[in-house]
Protein backbone atom coordinates (compact mmCIF):
# COMPACT_ATOMS: atom_id res chain seq x y z
CA UNK A 1 0.00 0.00 0.00
CA UNK A 2 2.69 2.67 1.20
CA UNK A 3 4.49 1.65 -1.63
CA UNK A 4 2.17 1.74 -4.22
CA UNK A 5 1.58 5.35 -2.99
CA UNK A 6 4.99 6.18 -3.27
CA UNK A 7 5.06 5.31 -6.71
CA UNK A 8 2.31 6.73 -7.43
CA UNK A 9 4.02 10.13 -6.29
CA UNK A 10 7.53 9.30 -7.76
CA UNK A 11 5.46 9.07 -10.88
CA UNK A 12 3.58 11.84 -10.85
CA UNK A 13 7.18 13.79 -9.80
CA UNK A 14 8.79 12.01 -12.69
CA UNK A 15 6.26 14.12 -14.61
CA UNK A 16 7.11 17.47 -14.27
CA UNK A 17 7.13 19.42 -16.87
CA UNK A 18 10.89 20.59 -17.98
CA UNK A 19 10.94 23.25 -20.05
CA UNK A 20 13.17 23.81 -22.98
CA UNK A 21 14.68 26.66 -22.03
CA UNK A 22 16.22 24.67 -18.54
CA UNK A 23 19.53 23.43 -20.67
CA UNK A 24 19.96 27.62 -22.14
CA UNK A 25 19.48 28.57 -18.57
CA UNK A 26 21.60 26.72 -16.81
CA UNK A 27 25.01 27.07 -19.52
CA UNK A 28 23.91 30.69 -18.76
CA UNK A 29 23.91 30.30 -15.64
CA UNK A 30 27.34 28.62 -15.89
CA UNK A 31 28.86 30.94 -18.15
CA UNK A 32 28.47 33.41 -15.41
CA UNK A 33 29.92 31.48 -12.54
CA UNK A 34 33.10 30.53 -14.63
CA UNK A 35 33.49 34.46 -15.28
CA UNK A 36 33.32 35.58 -11.86
CA UNK A 37 35.59 32.89 -10.65
CA UNK A 38 37.76 34.36 -13.87
CA UNK A 39 37.66 37.97 -12.99
CA UNK A 40 38.84 36.91 -9.44
CA UNK A 41 41.36 34.46 -10.58
CA UNK A 42 42.54 37.69 -12.90
CA UNK A 43 42.61 39.82 -10.23
CA UNK A 44 44.55 37.22 -8.01
CA UNK A 45 47.24 37.06 -11.01
CA UNK A 46 47.43 40.57 -10.78
CA UNK A 47 48.29 41.06 -7.15
CA UNK A 48 50.63 38.56 -7.81
CA UNK A 49 52.71 39.82 -10.63
CA UNK A 50 52.92 43.26 -8.93
CA UNK A 51 53.59 41.87 -5.69
CA UNK A 52 57.09 40.23 -6.72
CA UNK A 53 59.80 42.18 -9.05
CA UNK A 54 60.43 39.44 -10.67
CA UNK A 55 59.50 39.08 -14.38
CA UNK A 56 57.67 36.64 -15.53
CA UNK A 57 59.08 34.67 -18.21
CA UNK A 58 60.00 31.01 -19.77
CA UNK A 59 62.88 29.36 -18.74
CA UNK A 60 64.78 26.53 -20.71
CA UNK A 61 67.64 25.12 -19.78
CA UNK A 62 69.16 21.55 -20.33
CA UNK A 63 71.48 18.91 -18.80
CA UNK A 64 71.67 14.65 -16.95
CA UNK A 65 72.70 11.04 -18.23
CA UNK A 66 73.09 7.24 -17.88
CA UNK A 67 75.02 7.09 -14.48
CA UNK A 68 71.85 9.18 -13.61
CA UNK A 69 69.26 6.58 -14.30
CA UNK A 70 69.04 5.01 -10.89
CA UNK A 71 68.73 9.06 -9.45
CA UNK A 72 65.91 8.98 -12.27
CA UNK A 73 64.30 6.38 -10.94
CA UNK A 74 64.24 7.05 -7.87
CA UNK A 75 63.02 10.60 -8.51
CA UNK A 76 59.93 9.03 -10.42
CA UNK A 77 58.25 9.23 -6.83
CA UNK A 78 57.08 13.27 -7.21
CA UNK A 79 58.09 14.19 -3.78
CA UNK A 80 54.70 16.05 -3.24
CA UNK A 81 54.11 19.02 -0.87
CA UNK A 82 50.81 19.90 0.64
CA UNK A 83 49.35 22.59 -1.65
CA UNK A 84 51.61 22.36 -4.98
CA UNK A 85 52.27 18.85 -6.59
CA UNK A 86 54.15 17.19 -9.71
CA UNK A 87 51.73 14.43 -11.33
CA UNK A 88 52.02 12.09 -13.94
CA UNK A 89 49.31 13.30 -16.31
CA UNK A 90 50.39 11.27 -19.53
CA UNK A 91 52.42 8.90 -20.27
CA UNK A 92 52.88 7.18 -23.95
CA UNK A 93 54.73 4.13 -24.08
CA UNK A 94 56.15 1.96 -26.96
CA UNK A 95 57.27 -1.06 -26.98
CA UNK A 96 58.38 -2.52 -30.14
CA UNK A 97 61.58 -5.10 -30.12
CA UNK A 98 64.18 -2.35 -30.94
CA UNK A 99 62.08 0.18 -30.71
CA UNK A 100 61.40 1.75 -27.00
CA UNK A 101 59.74 4.78 -25.76
CA UNK A 102 58.76 5.91 -22.48
CA UNK A 103 57.52 9.50 -22.16
CA UNK A 104 55.54 10.65 -18.96
CA UNK A 105 54.49 14.09 -19.15
CA UNK A 106 54.40 16.06 -15.92
CA UNK A 107 51.58 17.88 -14.73
CA UNK A 108 51.94 20.84 -11.87
CA UNK A 109 49.07 21.03 -10.12
CA UNK A 110 48.02 23.51 -7.51
CA UNK A 111 48.80 26.63 -8.05
CA UNK A 112 46.07 29.60 -7.61
CA UNK A 113 47.77 31.12 -10.31
CA UNK A 114 46.09 29.38 -13.23
CA UNK A 115 48.03 31.41 -15.93
CA UNK A 116 51.20 29.97 -14.67
CA UNK A 117 49.95 26.55 -14.04
CA UNK A 118 48.24 25.97 -17.44
CA UNK A 119 50.72 27.63 -19.79
CA UNK A 120 53.89 25.09 -17.65
CA UNK A 121 51.02 22.15 -18.47
CA UNK A 122 50.70 23.20 -22.01
CA UNK A 123 54.06 23.59 -23.15
CA UNK A 124 54.80 19.61 -20.65
CA UNK A 125 52.04 18.11 -23.05
CA UNK A 126 53.01 20.18 -26.35
CA UNK A 127 56.99 19.67 -26.07
CA UNK A 128 56.21 15.73 -25.19
CA UNK A 129 53.50 15.49 -28.23
CA UNK A 130 56.59 16.67 -30.26
CA UNK A 131 58.85 14.23 -28.52
CA UNK A 132 56.74 11.50 -29.63
CA UNK A 133 56.24 12.47 -33.18
CA UNK A 134 59.23 13.20 -33.55
CA UNK A 135 60.31 9.52 -31.96
CA UNK A 136 57.38 7.96 -34.34
CA UNK A 137 59.08 9.44 -37.40
CA UNK A 138 62.13 8.64 -36.70
CA UNK A 139 61.32 4.81 -36.52
CA UNK A 140 59.35 4.85 -39.41
CA UNK A 141 62.69 6.45 -41.19
CA UNK A 142 64.82 2.94 -39.48
CA UNK A 143 62.07 0.76 -40.43
CA UNK A 144 62.48 1.93 -43.82
CA UNK A 145 66.31 1.62 -43.62
CA UNK A 146 67.11 -1.68 -42.48
CA UNK A 147 66.23 -1.09 -39.02
CA UNK A 148 67.83 -0.71 -36.00
CA UNK A 149 67.65 0.68 -32.44
CA UNK A 150 65.53 3.86 -31.36
CA UNK A 151 64.91 4.17 -27.56
CA UNK A 152 63.50 7.55 -26.16
CA UNK A 153 62.96 7.91 -22.17
CA UNK A 154 61.20 11.10 -21.28
CA UNK A 155 59.83 12.28 -17.69
CA UNK A 156 60.84 14.01 -14.51
CA UNK A 157 62.59 14.61 -11.70
CA UNK A 158 61.16 16.72 -8.63
CA UNK A 159 64.77 18.53 -7.62
CA UNK A 160 63.46 20.72 -4.98
CA UNK A 161 60.16 21.22 -3.50
CA UNK A 162 59.90 23.55 -0.51
CA UNK A 163 57.69 25.32 1.10
CA UNK A 164 59.27 28.19 -1.18
CA UNK A 165 60.39 26.45 -4.21
CA UNK A 166 59.38 23.99 -6.77
CA UNK A 167 61.78 22.98 -9.11
CA UNK A 168 61.01 20.49 -11.50
CA UNK A 169 63.71 18.92 -14.00
CA UNK A 170 62.26 17.43 -17.34
CA UNK A 171 65.04 15.07 -19.10
CA UNK A 172 64.66 13.29 -22.31
CA UNK A 173 66.96 10.07 -22.97
CA UNK A 174 67.65 9.41 -26.64
CA UNK A 175 69.59 6.44 -27.13
CA UNK A 176 70.53 5.90 -31.21
CA UNK A 177 73.68 3.68 -30.18
CA UNK A 178 74.93 6.01 -27.57
CA UNK A 179 72.45 8.00 -25.33
CA UNK A 180 72.13 11.87 -25.32
CA UNK A 181 70.29 13.55 -22.44
CA UNK A 182 69.06 16.77 -22.00
CA UNK A 183 67.30 18.74 -18.92
CA UNK A 184 65.40 21.58 -18.86
CA UNK A 185 64.12 22.88 -15.15
CA UNK A 186 60.90 25.07 -14.25
CA UNK A 187 61.60 26.60 -11.20
CA UNK A 188 58.67 27.95 -9.49
CA UNK A 189 58.30 30.33 -6.03
CA UNK A 190 55.56 28.71 -4.65
CA UNK A 191 54.55 31.78 -2.64
CA UNK A 192 54.47 34.29 -4.88
CA UNK A 193 53.30 31.79 -7.37
CA UNK A 194 56.20 32.82 -10.49
CA UNK A 195 57.85 31.24 -12.15
CA UNK A 196 61.73 32.33 -11.62
CA UNK A 197 63.81 32.92 -14.38
CA UNK A 198 67.62 33.30 -13.88
CA UNK A 199 67.96 36.61 -15.44
CA UNK A 200 64.71 37.81 -12.65
CA UNK A 201 67.42 36.82 -9.98
CA UNK A 202 69.74 39.47 -10.77
CA UNK A 203 69.64 43.06 -10.92
CA UNK A 204 71.92 43.13 -14.00
CA UNK A 205 73.77 40.88 -16.83
CA UNK A 206 77.16 41.05 -15.15
CA UNK A 207 75.78 37.58 -13.66
CA UNK A 208 77.04 35.86 -16.48
CA UNK A 209 80.73 36.83 -16.34
CA UNK A 210 80.68 36.05 -12.58
CA UNK A 211 79.21 32.25 -12.77
CA UNK A 212 80.88 31.73 -15.62
CA UNK A 213 84.48 32.30 -14.41
CA UNK A 214 83.21 30.58 -10.76
CA UNK A 215 82.42 27.68 -13.02
CA UNK A 216 86.01 27.67 -15.12
CA UNK A 217 87.49 27.77 -11.48
CA UNK A 218 85.40 24.93 -10.73
CA UNK A 219 85.71 22.83 -13.69
CA UNK A 220 90.33 23.45 -13.57
CA UNK A 221 90.18 22.47 -9.79
CA UNK A 222 88.54 19.61 -10.08
CA UNK A 223 90.38 18.59 -13.19
CA UNK A 224 93.27 19.36 -11.14
CA UNK A 225 92.36 16.89 -8.19
CA UNK A 226 91.37 14.10 -10.97
CA UNK A 227 92.76 14.25 -14.02
CA UNK A 228 89.72 11.99 -15.70
CA UNK A 229 87.74 14.36 -15.12
CA UNK A 230 87.42 16.56 -17.97
CA UNK A 231 86.12 19.91 -19.41
CA UNK A 232 86.41 21.18 -22.64
CA UNK A 233 87.55 24.64 -20.69
CA UNK A 234 90.39 26.65 -21.72
CA UNK A 235 93.37 25.89 -19.03
CA UNK A 236 92.54 21.87 -19.23
CA UNK A 237 92.12 21.46 -23.40
CA UNK A 238 93.41 23.61 -25.93
CA UNK A 239 91.66 26.57 -27.64
CA UNK A 240 90.30 24.25 -30.42
CA UNK A 241 88.85 22.08 -27.52
CA UNK A 242 87.64 25.34 -25.27
CA UNK A 243 84.12 24.84 -25.76
CA UNK A 244 82.83 26.34 -22.91
CA UNK A 245 83.30 29.86 -22.75
CA UNK A 246 80.42 31.14 -20.71
CA UNK A 247 77.22 30.67 -19.45
CA UNK A 248 73.65 31.40 -21.58
CA UNK A 249 71.33 33.98 -20.64
CA UNK A 250 68.97 31.13 -20.31
CA UNK A 251 71.51 28.38 -18.93
CA UNK A 252 69.86 25.29 -17.66
CA UNK A 253 69.83 25.92 -13.22
CA UNK A 254 67.67 25.19 -10.55
CA UNK A 255 67.63 26.57 -6.87
CA UNK A 256 68.50 23.27 -3.96
CA UNK A 257 66.70 22.82 -0.60
CA UNK A 258 69.72 24.39 0.61
CA UNK A 259 68.70 27.85 -1.55
CA UNK A 260 72.12 27.46 -3.56
CA UNK A 261 72.13 28.12 -7.29
CA UNK A 262 73.04 25.08 -9.47
CA UNK A 263 73.83 25.16 -12.86
CA UNK A 264 73.27 22.39 -14.87
CA UNK A 265 74.92 21.33 -18.38
CA UNK A 266 73.75 18.74 -20.57
CA UNK A 267 75.84 15.60 -21.70
CA UNK A 268 78.18 16.44 -24.33
CA UNK A 269 77.54 20.11 -23.39
CA UNK A 270 81.03 21.15 -21.78
CA UNK A 271 82.51 17.76 -21.66
CA UNK A 272 82.90 14.23 -22.53
CA UNK A 273 79.56 11.65 -23.19
CA UNK A 274 81.48 9.87 -19.84
CA UNK A 275 81.05 12.87 -17.35
CA UNK A 276 77.41 12.79 -17.80
CA UNK A 277 74.91 15.54 -16.98
CA UNK A 278 76.91 17.88 -15.17
CA UNK A 279 75.96 20.53 -12.18
CA UNK A 280 77.82 23.04 -11.02
CA UNK A 281 76.85 24.43 -7.46
CA UNK A 282 77.38 28.30 -7.12
CA UNK A 283 78.45 29.72 -3.62
CA UNK A 284 76.37 32.03 -2.65
CA UNK A 285 78.48 34.75 -1.49
CA UNK A 286 79.95 35.33 -4.88
CA UNK A 287 76.57 36.18 -5.73
CA UNK A 288 75.36 38.88 -3.10
CA UNK A 289 76.38 42.11 -4.60
CA UNK A 290 73.99 41.20 -7.93
CA UNK A 291 70.74 38.86 -6.41
CA UNK A 292 67.91 41.36 -6.21
CA UNK A 293 67.17 39.77 -2.80
CA UNK A 294 68.45 36.77 -0.46
CA UNK A 295 64.94 35.60 -0.87
CA UNK A 296 65.78 32.47 -3.18
CA UNK A 297 69.43 32.12 -2.88
CA UNK A 298 71.08 32.47 0.27
CA UNK B 1 49.21 7.69 -6.78
CA UNK B 2 46.61 9.69 -5.35
CA UNK B 3 44.54 11.69 -7.60
CA UNK B 4 44.41 15.18 -7.14
CA UNK B 5 41.45 17.23 -8.67
CA UNK B 6 43.03 20.99 -9.57
CA UNK B 7 40.33 24.10 -9.19
CA UNK B 8 40.18 23.59 -13.25
CA UNK B 9 39.06 19.94 -12.85
CA UNK B 10 36.75 20.99 -10.09
CA UNK B 11 34.98 23.63 -12.34
CA UNK B 12 35.02 20.81 -15.09
CA UNK B 13 33.51 18.30 -12.68
CA UNK B 14 30.79 20.60 -11.78
CA UNK B 15 30.25 21.80 -15.31
CA UNK B 16 29.31 18.25 -16.19
CA UNK B 17 27.51 17.57 -13.17
CA UNK B 18 25.29 20.14 -13.58
CA UNK B 19 24.60 19.61 -17.43
CA UNK B 20 23.57 16.00 -16.24
CA UNK B 21 21.06 16.57 -13.60
CA UNK B 22 19.67 19.94 -14.36
CA UNK B 23 16.40 17.96 -14.94
CA UNK B 24 16.77 16.48 -11.59
CA UNK B 25 17.48 19.74 -10.37
CA UNK B 26 14.61 21.59 -12.06
CA UNK B 27 11.86 19.35 -10.34
CA UNK B 28 13.09 19.51 -7.04
CA UNK B 29 12.94 22.86 -7.39
CA UNK B 30 9.90 22.82 -9.26
CA UNK B 31 8.32 20.50 -6.01
CA UNK B 32 8.66 23.57 -3.27
CA UNK B 33 7.71 26.62 -5.37
CA UNK B 34 5.24 24.58 -8.09
CA UNK B 35 5.51 27.15 -11.04
CA UNK B 36 8.00 26.72 -14.17
CA UNK B 37 9.47 30.40 -14.16
CA UNK B 38 10.22 30.20 -10.53
CA UNK B 39 11.78 26.62 -10.38
CA UNK B 40 13.98 28.38 -13.15
CA UNK B 41 14.96 31.14 -11.53
CA UNK B 42 15.96 28.82 -8.47
CA UNK B 43 17.83 26.64 -10.11
CA UNK B 44 19.87 29.25 -12.01
CA UNK B 45 20.17 31.16 -8.96
CA UNK B 46 21.87 27.46 -7.63
CA UNK B 47 24.25 27.00 -10.01
CA UNK B 48 25.70 30.29 -9.87
CA UNK B 49 25.90 30.55 -6.20
CA UNK B 50 27.66 26.91 -6.16
CA UNK B 51 29.89 27.71 -8.59
CA UNK B 52 31.21 31.16 -7.12
CA UNK B 53 31.71 29.25 -3.92
CA UNK B 54 33.08 25.80 -5.07
CA UNK B 55 36.13 26.45 -3.07
CA UNK B 56 33.79 25.14 0.42
CA UNK B 57 33.30 21.79 -1.29
CA UNK B 58 36.26 20.21 0.65
CA UNK B 59 36.19 16.75 -1.55
CA UNK B 60 34.57 16.46 -4.87
CA UNK B 61 32.67 13.28 -3.77
CA UNK B 62 30.28 15.18 -1.97
CA UNK B 63 29.13 17.63 -4.53
CA UNK B 64 25.92 15.94 -4.91
CA UNK B 65 24.58 16.15 -1.24
CA UNK B 66 26.45 20.10 -1.28
CA UNK B 67 24.73 21.13 -4.01
CA UNK B 68 21.57 19.82 -3.02
CA UNK B 69 22.24 21.83 0.16
CA UNK B 70 22.67 24.68 -1.99
CA UNK B 71 19.27 24.27 -4.30
CA UNK B 72 16.81 23.26 -1.10
CA UNK B 73 18.25 26.81 0.71
CA UNK B 74 17.84 28.37 -2.56
CA UNK B 75 14.20 26.82 -2.98
CA UNK B 76 13.14 27.76 1.08
CA UNK B 77 15.16 30.89 0.82
CA UNK B 78 12.62 32.12 -2.40
CA UNK B 79 8.99 30.50 -0.70
CA UNK B 80 10.37 32.24 2.08
CA UNK B 81 10.74 35.82 0.34
CA UNK B 82 7.39 35.31 -1.75
CA UNK B 83 5.89 34.35 1.16
CA UNK B 84 4.25 31.28 -0.58
CA UNK B 85 4.16 28.46 2.57
CA UNK B 86 0.43 28.49 3.65
CA UNK B 87 1.93 30.15 6.54
CA UNK B 88 4.81 30.00 8.33
CA UNK B 89 3.29 29.62 11.99
CA UNK B 90 1.57 26.31 10.53
CA UNK B 91 5.18 25.25 8.95
CA UNK B 92 6.77 25.77 12.16
CA UNK B 93 4.51 24.19 14.53
CA UNK B 94 4.32 20.97 11.95
CA UNK B 95 8.52 20.67 12.51
CA UNK B 96 8.07 20.85 16.15
CA UNK B 97 5.29 18.05 15.85
CA UNK B 98 7.50 16.01 13.66
CA UNK B 99 4.92 16.45 10.52
CA UNK B 100 2.00 15.89 11.80
CA UNK B 101 0.00 18.87 10.85
CA UNK B 102 -3.90 19.36 10.87
CA UNK B 103 -5.83 16.58 8.31
CA UNK B 104 -7.29 17.41 5.35
CA UNK B 105 -9.97 15.92 3.50
CA UNK B 106 -10.07 14.18 0.16
CA UNK B 107 -6.74 15.53 -1.11
CA UNK B 108 -4.95 13.92 -3.94
CA UNK B 109 -1.48 12.26 -3.63
CA UNK B 110 0.21 15.67 -4.86
CA UNK B 111 -1.43 17.65 -2.42
CA UNK B 112 -0.67 15.24 -0.05
CA UNK B 113 2.78 16.18 -0.27
CA UNK B 114 2.43 19.52 -0.87
CA UNK B 115 0.95 19.91 2.75
CA UNK B 116 3.60 18.18 4.21
CA UNK B 117 5.78 20.67 5.49
CA UNK B 118 8.54 22.01 3.92
CA UNK B 119 11.51 19.76 5.52
CA UNK B 120 9.24 16.58 5.54
CA UNK B 121 8.16 17.28 1.94
CA UNK B 122 12.43 17.48 0.80
CA UNK B 123 13.18 14.33 2.70
CA UNK B 124 10.41 12.52 0.86
CA UNK B 125 11.82 13.81 -2.37
CA UNK B 126 15.26 13.17 -1.94
CA UNK B 127 14.97 10.14 -0.18
CA UNK B 128 11.94 8.06 -2.67
CA UNK B 129 12.34 10.65 -5.57
CA UNK B 130 16.06 11.46 -6.06
CA UNK B 131 16.95 8.10 -4.39
CA UNK B 132 19.58 9.65 -1.78
CA UNK B 133 20.50 7.83 1.20
CA UNK B 134 19.07 8.81 4.92
CA UNK B 135 22.39 9.93 5.77
CA UNK B 136 23.25 12.04 2.61
CA UNK B 137 19.65 13.33 3.24
CA UNK B 138 20.35 14.46 6.69
CA UNK B 139 23.93 16.63 5.63
CA UNK B 140 21.74 18.45 2.95
CA UNK B 141 19.14 19.21 5.57
CA UNK B 142 21.45 19.91 8.14
CA UNK B 143 19.98 17.60 10.49
CA UNK B 144 21.18 14.21 12.58
CA UNK B 145 20.28 10.74 11.09
CA UNK B 146 17.56 10.34 13.44
CA UNK B 147 15.94 13.16 13.10
CA UNK B 148 15.22 12.72 9.54
CA UNK B 149 14.58 8.82 9.72
CA UNK B 150 11.50 10.49 12.76
CA UNK B 151 10.26 12.73 10.00
CA UNK B 152 10.29 10.21 6.69
CA UNK B 153 8.42 7.79 8.66
CA UNK B 154 5.95 9.78 10.18
CA UNK B 155 5.47 11.38 6.44
CA UNK B 156 4.90 8.27 5.34
CA UNK B 157 2.38 7.46 7.58
CA UNK B 158 0.76 10.82 7.45
CA UNK B 159 0.68 10.47 3.53
CA UNK B 160 -0.99 6.67 3.80
CA UNK B 161 -3.47 8.16 6.19
CA UNK B 162 -4.62 10.88 2.99
CA UNK B 163 -4.29 8.02 0.87
CA UNK B 164 -6.83 5.93 2.68
CA UNK B 165 -9.16 8.92 3.61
Amino acid sequence: MKNNNIDQLKKDYMNIAIPEELDFKIRKSLAEGKKTMNRQKHLNAIKTAAASAAVIAAVFTVSINTSEALALTLSEIPVINKIVKVLTFREYKINEDTYNADIKTPSIEGLENKELESSLNDKYMAENKILYEQFMSDVEDMKANNGGHLGIDSGYVVKTDTDKILSVGRYVVNTVGSSSTTFQYDTIDKENEILITLPSLFKDESYIDIISKNIKEQMIEQHEADEYKVYWVEGIEDASMAIFNEISDNQSFYISSENKLIISFDKYEVAPGYMGVIEFEIPSDILGDILISDEYIK
Amino acid sequence: MKFVRTRLKLEKHYEDFIIENKEKHYRIAYSYVKNADDALDIVQEAVFKAYVSLNTLKNPEYMKTWFYRILVNSSLDFLRKQKKIVTMDEENIAVYNDCFTDQYENIDLNHALDELPSDCRSIVILRFFEDLKIEEIAKILDENVNTVKTRLYKSLNKLRIQMND
